[in-house]
């Protein structure tokens, strides 16, 4: 890009510099400062809370969080249920984003629409008459809870149905000449495919019911399907002084999953932010 | 294309159709039917009418709910639209610093409500918190963030703000490169400076996705929840009592499903509006 | 799919199970508990102490946060059918479950009779008419609203434990330090909260719930009692509002006390243990004071069975709970914590070991049993305390809201919407 003012060019990349640098800080800062707490001890903390550096490599306060909670319940139960979340998703929107994308018969308009509706019915709306259902079954306080209600993803339907779109219907038509099964065609097909739309919805589902905690909070009442932020959220107790490293320590367990997926999978969690998820 | 067998279509949306029937549908009927009943989950319903949208209006509590709310998402959304604007203009570079940048900053997007509402209830804490303690030694003066009436729901937006401006940042960042140089270039020739090629060039191509980001991060807002029952529980004064903390409070601290299924009716139509307004914005982007 | 990933679940559990879980052969009921921190950990010691010391029974204790959160998921279990053998709840919310039935007679159960519980403190003295109606609780963690003092200050200061509110008045603003025009240190403070609201209603001479369940609020009394933290905390300044929610609010002060930013606090005689092994100064415990009369209300929580747990759940949680009302467990559970202990026999012990000679401060509650007052036996106590009054409080005293304007409203919404 041509510039006509070339002196003030470096002082504003500079600033702009300056400016990010600290829009780095404020966004890591934090994190790091957590990370430093929790590696104090309380007294430490009492004295020099933000001290940045902690003045040993205290491990107590994990211990402490290890003590306090069946850590690895949490984690197993709560990776358990994105798995399953995420799974049967894409298991359900392969064929339904299949139909809607591929096939003309009728009702296609309103299985259409019921699908669009679903973004107006957020948890909030729906918990209270699934908990009474899931109650009158005894299934509260069960994996089915945390897991069914969140079968269908419209957002998912629609990515599928979106990528789906873009595969010549000849192809389709190919295949069932050489004597495939719709079945066959949808799974066996089309889903390697779609492999990198997969991919992104699968980790972005992921992610998203692994980190949730309004559901979990509603629909399970104690230790048996009890999910990480749930517990960790618990840290805060009352009364006699929270115990800011142990909170930190826990803290620091439950963003290390969600952080690390993150790193790992960096482009695939933005694909699928760019397009226009939630 | 027709079906291989007429009856496919019932497998391939059969398990989508019925889990939404069950689990979506049929719950919104019943939580609307519910509104009329007093109800407290463990005896029998007890109809009412129309007296728990009475019981809103009168005690004060739709209001309540509904300027708190309102006044979060007012604040997020321009908060964190403009951060999220800023960060992508800044941002929307090759360069490993960049990346780096970028990634700090969405990285807050990634983690959970509960990571960062636990994090924050620390670094605000009014006596031994970061932040506090950056505020006194900046000479800015400092109040109990959490604790003060007046202050804790700003406090709640900047966390909220924090967390979903990485969110705007990559959707601006993508709405940036969808903008073809040789209109930069052709503006730089004419001899306008940065400023103007933003306003002629910049903004008009991005309004599509700025309205996009503006509809989404508001129906973010109005669902927040993690932060208020983590870092304040509605209070102090219930100053940070939003819609869907409310309606949980109403169920499980009150038991009173009958008045919260009235807050979900009210909160469903409300979302309905701002839903209808995503899709007008997406359209609108999708057109341009 | 279902198949595998439930053989995932077993093994992990398996590996899981770091804290020692029951060996087999044993019946097993789990108790949810709330509040954290020291009381935790003594509970827990003493369900270990419990587990090991029979073969027959197992006690699965399970943490769920505080009163309110305990309490909001024992109602949603209640209404999932998955509730608990044994849980404790405030006393409050009592009269309200046992209306709903869902609480298990105990009358029936083997030595029921013979637990010898302090009258103040059990289900006769809790509520009025209480000992009229079939055992429903049984006291846990019982106390009672106290006053803390600062013992280097007072000394420095040469002041007793104020006896009125007047004195209180008076200690408040000796004590208060400014500094450039910022006030270092508060002589009092004290949570925004409906149990100590309610002891000043008693002072005053007044009563928040009349026996026969009328919201009364106290009347004239519920509105000085209001007016008496309004002036100390906003006329004077010398009383600190402590921010936060419930039990936010609890902590706050706890810590200002301990880092002697405020001299003398009100809070409940279940943190005496806490408090005197964490202060760098002599605590010292002192009665709350009177104005028309001295009163003071009970707290804490009553052990409670559900009546829909299965029956060999429940047979343990009874085992249970004859445990904790044996003597030695009492008395290990009051001196651990600053709870009272609950049994005549466990007064008696430690009152013949000399434990109040050398504990002055532990005397304190339990004298004060003296002047307590009873809750109505109300099904709308709890939903009163926490819908309508408990903001109104914090609005008026915080917000400086009119007292009786405040009053008024709140009871008119209590008659309003039942």
């Amino acid at each position: 890009m041509r510039e006509t003012r070339t002196l003030r060019q470096p002082l504003r990349e500079g600033v702009i510099d300056v400016g990010l640098g600290l829009a780095a800080l404020v966004w890591l800062l934090p994190y790091l400062w957590m990370l430093s707490t929790s590696l104090k001890t309380l007294p430490e903390i009492v004295r020099a809370p933000t001290a940045p550096l902690p003045s040993g490599f205290e491990l107590g306060a994990y211990r402490a969080v290890l003590e306090a909670m069946p850590l690895a319940r949490y984690f197993l139960n709560t990776t358990l249920m994105a798995l399953g979340i995420a799974v049967l998703q894409i298991l359900v929107a392969l064929p339904a984003g299949y139909a809607l994308a591929k096939l003309k018969f009728a009702g296609r308009g309103v299985a259409f629409g019921m699908v669009v509706a679903t973004l107006l019915i957020p948890a909030q709306v729906r918990f209270v008459p699934v908990f009474a259902l899931l109650a009158d079954f005894g299934l509260v306080n069960s994996m089915t809870a945390l897991i069914l209600p969140f079968g269908v993803s419209a957002f998912g339907t629609f990515l599928i149905r979106q990528a789906l779109l873009s595969v010549p219907d000849s192809l389709i038509e190919a295949a069932r000449m050489d004597g495939a099964s719709e079945l066959r065609i949808v799974y066996g097909l089309l889903a390697p495919m779609l492999k990198p739309t997969l991919v992104s919805f699968f980790l972005f589902s992921f992610v998203y019911h692994w980190n949730d905690y309004f559901w979990p909070l509603v629909m399970t009442t104690d230790d048996a399907v009890r999910t990480l932020p749930l517990g960790i959220a618990l840290l805060r107790e009352q009364g006699t002084g929270v115990r800011w490293h142990i909170v930190m320590a826990g803290n620091v367990l439950l963003s290390a999953p969600a952080l690390a997926v993150f790193a790992l999978a960096q482009k695939h969690l933005l694909r699928a932010v760019a397009s226009k998820g939630p | 294309m027709r079906p291989s067998r007429r009856l496919d279509p019932l497998w391939m949306l059969g398990p989508t159709v019925a889990l939404l029937v069950l689990f979506f549908f049929v719950p919104l009927l019943q939580a609307a039917k519910s509104s009329f009943y007093d109800w407290d989950l463990l005896t029998p319903p007890r109809y009412v009418g129309l007296d728990n949208y009475r019981a809103l209006i009168e005690t004060g509590e739709l209001r309540h709910a509904l300027t708190t709310t309102l006044t979060l998402s007012v604040i997020v959304v321009l908060g964190s639209m403009s951060l999220g604007l800023a960060l992508a203009l800044g941002l929307n570079r090759p360069g490993r610093f960049a990346a780096f940048v970028r990634s700090a900053v969405f990285s807050a997007y990634v983690v959970s409500w509960v990571s960062v509402a636990l994090l924050w209830l620390w670094v605000l804490d009014a006596d031994a918190g970061a932040f506090t303690a950056l505020c006194r030694a900046l000479g800015i003066p400092t109040t109990n963030w959490l604790g003060n009436p007046r202050a804790a729901l700003y406090a709640l937006a900047g966390v909220t703000i924090w967390k979903i401006a990485g969110y705007s940042m990559v959707l601006f960042i993508a709405g940036l490169q969808d903008i073809p140089r040789s209109l930069y270039e052709a503006a730089s020739l004419d001899g306008a400076g940065a400023w103007q090629r933003f306003v002629n060039v910049t903004w008009p191509l991005l309004r599509p996705t700025a309205a996009f980001v503006g509809t989404t991060s508001l129906i973010i807002s109005f669902q927040v929840f993690d932060v208020v029952r983590v870092m304040t529980q509605g209070g102090p004064v219930r100053s940070t009592s939003v819609f869907v903390y409310a309606i949980y409070e109403q169920v499980f601290l009150n038991l009173r499903v009958g008045r919260a299924s009235a807050l979900v009716v009210v909160f469903f139509v409300m979302l309905l509006g701002l839903t209808a307004l995503q899709l007008w914005a997406w359209r609108k982007k999708g057109a341009a | 799919m279902k198949l595998g990933r439930r053989a995932f679940l077993a093994a992990g559990a398996a590996v899981a199970c770091s804290s020692a879980g029951p060996p087999p052969g044993r019946k097993v009921a789990p108790l949810w508990f709330t509040y954290g921190g020291k009381n935790r950990q003594v509970l827990e010691a003493l369900v270990r102490s419990f587990n090991q010391s029979q073969g027959e029974h197992w006690i699965k204790p399970v943490y769920q946060g505080d009163y309110f959160e305990g309490l909001a998921k024992l109602r949603t279990a209640l209404a999932a059918r998955r509730a608990p053998a044994l849980s404790h709840v405030v006393g409050e919310v009592v009269p309200y479950l046992a209306d709903a039935d869902v609480l298990e007679s105990l009358d029936t159960y083997p030595g029921a009779r013979e637990l010898d519980v302090v009258p103040a403190l059990g289900q006769a003295g809790s509520w009025i008419g209480g000992a009229e109606r079939r055992l429903v609780a049984l006291p846990f963690n019982r106390s009672t609203p106290i006053a803390y003092l600062n013992g280097r200050i007072f000394a420095e200061q040469k002041l007793a434990a104020p006896k009125t509110w007047e004195e209180l008045r008076a200690v408040a603003a000796r004590l208060t330090e400014r500094a450039a025009g910022r006030v270092v240190r508060y002589g009092f403070g004290c949570p925004i909260d409906w149990w100590f609201w309610a002891a000043l209603v008693g002072q005053a001479g007044g009563d928040v719930v009349e026996a026969d369940g009328s919201v009364s609020l106290g009347g004239d009394a519920g509105a000085r009692a209001l007016d008496f933290w309004k002036t100390l905390v906003l006329e004077d300044g010398n009383m600190k509002p402590p921010p936060g929610r419930d039990y936010n609010a609890w902590e706050q002060t706890n810590q200002d006390f301990l880092a002697s930013r405020v001299a003398m606090i009100w809070t409940s005689t279940a943190f005496l243990k806490y408090l005197e092994e964490n202060a760098p100064f002599p605590v010292v415990a002192a009665p709350l004071p009177g104005a028309t009369r001295r009163a003071v209300p009970t707290g804490g929580t009553h052990w409670v069975m559900l009546r829909s747990a299965p029956e060999a759940e429940k047979a343990t949680a009874w085992a249970f709970l004859r445990f904790m009302h044996e003597t030695e467990n009492a008395v290990t559970w009051a001196t651990s914590t600053g709870y009272l202990p609950v049994t005549r026999s466990a007064v008696a012990k430690l009152e013949g070991d000399g434990y109040y000679a050398k504990h002055p401060n532990d005397r304190v509650a339990l004298d004060q049993l003296a002047v307590a007052r009873p809750w109505p036996w109300s099904r709308d106590l709890f939903r009163v305390q926490r819908e309508i009054v408990q903001p109104r409080l914090e609005g008026a005293v915080l917000g400086g809201r009119d007292t009786r304007a405040a009053l008024d409203e709140a009871r008119a919404l209590a008659r309003r919407w039942r």
